[in-house]
């Protein structure tokens, strides 16, 4: 299992900079936990805090590394590589699936142009959303040993299903628009895929 | 039963049978358009296909009897050891659903085709390239490879020149062999009807599915396919792809626009990966492919009565239409062209009228950027979040947090990850030189109301040096940018938005409507457009 620790750096280099609260609603430990793992970080050099109005922790280039060499040796000492890969595989089916349904929520096309989507009509968000709980299952489904292999990946399903749940009961900024939003997660799941696979995202350019 | 239907001007089926793009092609040779000889497979067969989980009896037969037409047509043989034919296989419902089906491209390479054609053309990297296409859009299209995973294989192969693509063919042979145990086969024949397969299964993939769903076009319907000789805009440095319009669709004006790739085929244009270049640049460098586009697009919108684009293919010098769309302009371009077109006599004002529908008024008021000096224009990529946004330079998250204390800043990014979430907060506005509209950028640009251009191709980041360059020019951080997320432009200075006011073409169009209504200019904007479609409907 994780070590509190590495989940609180590796939350970081999937979220990128954020308050406290958002660090612990990523890593599922209370803030205090959350918080005293930070300071450790903190004191070895890894993460840092910037003050401000909004003030936020951040990993430092030590920190990244430190994350990069940790989590790949988690999955080396777990023997869980090839179920993460198998993962990443089905979820890059399923993203660009996942962005048609947030394009199509934010904008719908009006005499056949795309405009913003106003939540006006509830018949049509309630498309969205049904489509968007199709997705949901089959990322449920291609991810259920995933979930099961990694506590912290885990964690990625409870927040998918909060924020649908959400707004399936009316809270629409959680499809897209909040920092819990179910977009905001799945990106994250998308980066964490990577990051914990060391692949880099593809450098623009041509072949 | 006949599935399948030789492209020609006397074709009777109608879209619904042949899908929009096919019936397109059909319009461009009625007009004497040059349309590469070919034909389409009718929805029907799609949807037999469909039901029964095979292709439908007979069409087999049908396919061989076509291709065999299309090789005497051109006077080559698929798979041949000399002129052998490749061949494009499109999808193309009766209602667009646009990048929701497959399509493959450069069908019929086989390895000897390749070497047939290397030898026809003397030039073994234009066949190599087309192989090494034909490979990728294959995997995708039939085995369903991400594309994520394709262009990881072939950034493995890195370098351009012959070598190099001869590696890439190994890495994408080698991933389609692990990921489905079986090589690409070598056969000609089954490759075109591996590809006709996979158009037809690509109508119910769940992306097609939820297109449908959420714009109200029926389960049942299919796609055709439509099967093309191909001419290669990647034959050499005389030939290239581009889209053409015939009014620029950003203000209307009646004006050649467009955009054109050299040496390369027409996926590079779509998917936004390559640097374009503005269409005008074809009058230098091809004049013949240049004069004749305008001459179609002129006959074309005497057809359709309307402002046209075509897709368009040039091989060595000589101009092919792959295809044709009428319509589809948006805001004061839409406005503008049905006030222009009534003018020139080709539509009545009624018409006109009808053209517009009310709520596309409000892509009137949507801020535009001033028209900017052409020399003042960085780069352009797709407008991802309407809106106009101006400030300095930002080329990281962090730094775009620590400079927008100093005044608005423009973050401007290879891409956006997770990690750069605080940076597009504190920005005005983000440029990506990767990803389209929907992509994670664009997505989140949307959600905090951010103006955002995506798919900046030519755009590098250089964040070590703190620099951007695109169009042969750098620019250092901190400098002043202005960006447009409707039209994707990215300009450099300050070029404030234009106040969606006065517009002559609108004030015209309401006069017009208020005659016919016989209401007072008092009411907003888009009443004044109801009320006279309510009287033209009554």
């Amino acid at each position: 299992m994780t070590s509190a620790n590495l989940l609180a750096l590796h939350a970081l280099r999937c979220i990128g900079f954020a308050a406290l609260s958002r660090v612990s609603e990523a890593t599922g430990l209370s803030e205090a936990d959350t918080e005293s793992e930070l300071i450790d970080l903190a004191a070895a050099g890894l993460v840092q805090y910037v003050p401000g109005d909004f003030g936020a922790w951040g990993l430092t280039e030590a920190g990244r590394a430190a994350d990069a060499e940790r989590i790949s040796g988690e999955l080396d000492t777990a023997g869980t590589r090839p179920v993460v890969a198998k993962a990443y595989d089905a979820f890059l089916v399923l993203n660009p699936e996942l962005l048609d349904l947030c394009t199509a929520w934010q904008m719908r096309p009006v005499g056949g142009v795309p405009t913003w989507n106003d939540h006006t009509d509830s018949a049509y968000d309630s498309r969205v959303l049904d489509r968007f709980a199709d997705l949901d299952q089959r990322l449920q489904d291609a991810c259920a040993e995933l979930w099961a292999a990694m506590l912290r990946f885990g964690r990625y399903r409870l927040r998918l299903t909060d924020a649908l749940t959400r707004a399936r009961a009316g809270a629409l900024d959680y499809v897209t628009d909040n920092m819990s939003s179910y977009h905001i997660v799945w990106f994250q799941l998308h980066e964490d895929l990577l990051a914990t696979l060391g692949i880099p995202r593809p450098d623009p350019g041509h072949r | 039963m006949t599935w399948i239907h030789p492209i020609h001007a006397g074709l009777t089926e109608p879209a619904s049978v042949l899908g929009s793009k096919g019936y397109g092609l059909v319009v461009l040779r009625r007009l004497g358009l040059p349309v590469p000889p070919g034909f389409i497979i009718g929805t029907g067969a799609c949807r037999a296909f469909l039901r029964d989980g095979r292709l439908p009896d007979g069409l087999d037969a049908e396919l061989a009897a076509a291709v065999s037409g299309l090789e005497t047509a051109t006077e080559r043989r698929l798979g041949g050891p000399e002129r052998p034919l490749v061949v494009s296989v499109r999808s193309g419902g009766g209602v667009s659903m646009p990048g929701m089906m497959s399509t493959v491209l450069n069908v019929g390479l086989t390895a000897g085709a390749t070497a047939a054609l290397a030898a026809e053309t003397g030039d073994r990297h234009f066949a190599l390239d087309s192989r090494f296409r034909f490979l990728s859009g294959f995997a995708a299209a039939v085995l369903g490879v991400p594309p994520d995973i394709l262009d990881a294989a072939r950034q493995v192969a890195g370098s351009d020149g012959e070598s190099g693509l001869a590696d890439a063919i190994r890495a994408v042979e080698e991933l389609v062999h692990r990921r489905s145990g079986a090589p690409v086969p070598d056969d000609p024949v089954r490759q075109v009807e591996l590809a006709v397969r996979a158009v037809f299964a690509s109508w119910d993939t769940p992306r097609a599915t939820t297109y449908r769903t959420l714009h109200d076009i029926p389960h049942d319907l299919g796609t055709a396919v439509t099967v093309q000789a191909m001419v290669f805009g990647n034959r050499d440095d005389r030939s290239g792809s581009g889209v053409a319009f015939s009014r620029d669709p950003n203000t209307g004006e009646r004006a050649p626009f467009g955009e054109v790739l050299f040496g390369r085929q027409g996926e590079d244009v779509v998917s936004g990966t390559s640097l374009t270049r503005p269409l005008p640049e074809l009058a230098g460098r091809e004049p013949q492919v240049w004069a004749g586009l305008p001459a179609a697009l002129d006959r074309l919108e005497r057809h359709y009565r309307d402002a046209c684009h075509v897709e368009f293919t040039f091989e060595a010098g000589e101009l092919w239409l792959l295809q044709v769309r009428p319509g589809g302009l948006a805001g004061r371009a839409a406005v503008r062209v049905a006030v222009d077109l009534a003018d020139e006599g080709l539509i009545s004002r009624r018409e006109a009228l009808l053209r517009v529908t009310p709520p596309q008024l409000r892509h009137v008021r949507t801020p535009r950027m001033g028209t900017a000096e052409p020399g003042d224009v960085l780069t352009r990529g797709l407008g991802a979040c309407p809106g106009v946004a101006t400030g300095r330079v930002a080329t990281t998250a962090d730094r775009a947090v620590r400079m927008a204390a100093g005044g608005p800043v423009i973050l401007v990014r290879p891409h956006t990850s997770p990690l750069d979430m605080h940076g597009l907060a504190a920005a005005a506005g983000v440029v990506t030189a990767r990803g389209g509209p929907v992509s994670h950028a664009a997505v989140v640009a949307r959600a905090m109301g951010k103006p955002a251009v995506v798919g900046a191709a030519d755009l590098t980041v250089d964040v070590a040096a703190a620099r951007v360059s695109a169009g042969g020019r750098t620019i250092a951080e901190g400098t002043l940018i202005t960006i447009d997320g409707t039209g994707g432009q990215v300009v450099l200075g300050d070029h404030p938005a234009v106040p969606a006011a006065p517009d002559r073409h609108l004030h015209r169009l309401l006069d017009w409507a208020d005659e016919v209504s016989g209401g007072g200019s008092h009411r907003d904007q888009e009443e004044r457009l109801a009320a006279a479609h309510a009287a033209l409907a009554g």
